[in-house]
């Protein structure tokens, strides 16, 4: 008797289906608004450490070497940007973009992207655990020729890499404050935490988008 | 971005600046003689141009054009509000929120139970 109870229970006619549905939404919706405002604050830590870095830096090479008036004299493009993948769910109505970022692509080599040297970091690191059985078999001989090229295209992106932070930099002089470095380090780490925030907001606002719709139609029913 | 100075520095130092052959920038350095008018021009501005992913704003100053920030409403762009020097975050005045804000209150809760 108690399981028939319990199949009754479980299954009234679909009802107990959409009430899961929406449970779920409301879940979705709840995680994504407790990373928001996580990742809000993370930001907030991370820029605080920025500007306290800043204000060191305008402290040791003096205000007039930092200050706006520098920032706007030469034709720059921006080194690092943001790429936009609109994804739709269900209705038109409801898009989801997706935020990516793309740090410090040389100009040169028009889009160099931050998920290039990603994945030249890991072929290095895998580089890495083969070096612990070097010697033990001939088969790595063959690879070496492949992890020079490896390692060739990984230090030349680390140094557009490089190139490209000093251009930043060079707007406030050749010789700059090692406090502008780790400023510049932290503004960096800010626009990680940015991306994620712009996604995690997205999928917020998709998630309440969804729930304001199914009551909409519970309140028409 | 439409921040303060040290804000914008920041940013500029992780390569987002950019600066066309105008003179055009993506950026608006707010300071106490920059206007209203000027803000919501900037704002306006970004909002439409094709080659902007996300907005950065400074809270202090999206409170300054809270009407134009709140009836914005495109997934792209996206507006973030961002802390700033002297004025730290606070979730009840950002846009987002305000909007979602409306699934926790008294009149959505009452309606859900009729």
């Amino acid at each position: 008797m108690e399981e028939d109870d319990r199949c009754s229970s479980s299954n009234p006619g679909g009802i107990g289906q959409e009430e899961e549905d929406e449970d779920g939404k409301v879940l979705r919706f709840l995680d994504s608004l407790d990373t928001y405002l996580t990742l809000l604050d993370s930001l907030s830590s991370t820029l605080r450490q920025g500007w306290f870095e800043v204000a060191s830096a305008r402290h040791s090479m003096g205000s007039s070497r930092i200050s706006s008036v520098l920032l706007d004299q030469k034709v720059q493009s921006a080194a690092t940007t943001f790429q936009v993948r609109k994804s739709i769910h269900g209705s038109p109505s409801e898009s989801c973009p997706s935020f990516a970022i793309s740090k410090w692509a040389s100009s040169r080599d028009g889009k160099c992207s931050f998920g290039e040297l990603e994945v030249s970091h890991v072929r290095k690191t895998s580089k890495n655990s083969e070096l612990r059985h070097r010697g033990s078999s001939n088969f790595y001989d063959t690879t070496e020729e492949h992890d020079l090229t490896i390692n060739a295209s990984s230090s030349i992106s680390d140094s557009n890499v490089h190139q490209e932070r000093s251009k930043s930099l060079s707007v406030f002089g050749t010789l700059v404050s090692p406090r502008l470095r780790a400023a510049q380090v932290s503004f960096e780490t800010a626009l990680d935490a940015i991306v994620e925030i712009a996604n995690i907001r997205s999928s917020m606002l998709s998630a309440f988008t969804q729930l304001q719709q199914q009551m909409k139609e519970k309140d028409l029913s | 971005m439409i921040a303060d100075e040290d804000t914008v520095t920041g940013f500029l130092l992780a390569g987002v600046g950019n600066v066309d052959l105008r003179r055009k920038t993506n950026y608006l350095i707010v300071d106490s003689k920059t206007t209203v008018k000027a803000i919501e021009d900037a704002f306006k501005e970004f909002t439409s141009r094709e080659d902007i992913a996300v907005v950065l704003i400074s809270q202090y100053i999206a409170s300054m054009i809270r009407f134009l920030v709140d009836s914005y409403n495109k997934p792209v762009p996206a507006i973030l509000e961002i802390p700033s020097k002297d004025h730290p975050y606070d979730p009840a005045h950002d846009s987002v929120l305000s909007r979602v804000r409306y699934l926790f209150s008294a009149e959505s809760v009452a309606s859900g139970r009729r």
